[in-house]
């Protein structure tokens, strides 16, 4: 199915995929720069690359919300194991 | 002590390599698979400790490779944390429904991917109990 052809009821499918997946790239590759996974990074550097994480983040959540009704929290993303009950001490 | 082994489902080659440079940095040992095929040859031959698995795959979805995963006595106890761009509804509680340990929409935070990989490792290994 091409772009042009893709109905109204499989655009958010297609927006979440695409969209998600375009953004970890750029959220992955940052936070490995900026932990210095790559080399070390000047203290500026390290600030302009913070800028771009945050503001992927804000993308992140507006994706949330719209796609999926959620304000982006990791409890409504949902994680299993987060909901197990308590460890025994 | 051999590395903890972590197989990587994804078709996305960039996906594969930023999470192939944070789990190499974290101690893991990193395998690859891009389709449903070829995750499920990697889950025989090479038996990770743990898989995070893309749901949507050529050759298959990650719902097949799980469903491949829990037929197989040998290999039903591999923990599995779904990492998907998919949508939240039909997926997140038909992944865990599934047997997924954990389902995170991408993109994830890694300290919070991190953090479910120590766990579901720690569970799958019976080094954690917990309150009924």
């Amino acid at each position: 199915m091409t772009k042009t052809t893709r109905s109204t009821s499989e655009l958010p499918a297609y927006l979440s995929h695409e969209l998600r997946n375009a953004l970890a790239c750029i959220q992955q590759f940052g936070s490995i720069l900026v932990d210095g996974l790559a080399g070390e990074l000047s203290g500026e550097q390290r600030e302009y690359l913070g800028i771009m994480l945050e503001n992927a983040s804000k993308i992140r959540r507006v994706l949330d919300s719209a796609l999926d009704g959620t304000d982006g929290s990791l409890e409504e993303r949902t994680n299993k194991i987060e909901r197990v009950p308590k460890l025994e001490t | 002590m051999d590395k903890t082994k972590i197989l990587v489902v994804d078709d996305n080659p960039t996906i594969r390599k930023g999470l192939n440079v944070r789990l190499r940095a974290n101690g893991y040992e990193v395998l690859f698979a891009e389709d449903a095929i070829s995750a499920t040859a990697a889950l025989v031959t090479e038996r990770p400790d743990l898989v995070i698995l893309d749901l949507g795959l050529p050759c298959g979805d990650g719902f097949v490779v799980m469903e491949r995963l829990q037929k197989n006595d040998r290999l039903a106890n591999i923990p599995v944390i779904v990492l998907t761009g998919r949508e939240l509804a039909g997926n997140r509680d038909r992944a865990l429904q599934a047997g997924a340990a954990a389902f995170f929409q991408k993109p994830v935070e890694d300290g919070n991917l991190l953090f479910a990989i120590r766990k579901a490792l720690d569970l799958s290994r019976g080094e954690l109990r917990f309150d009924e």
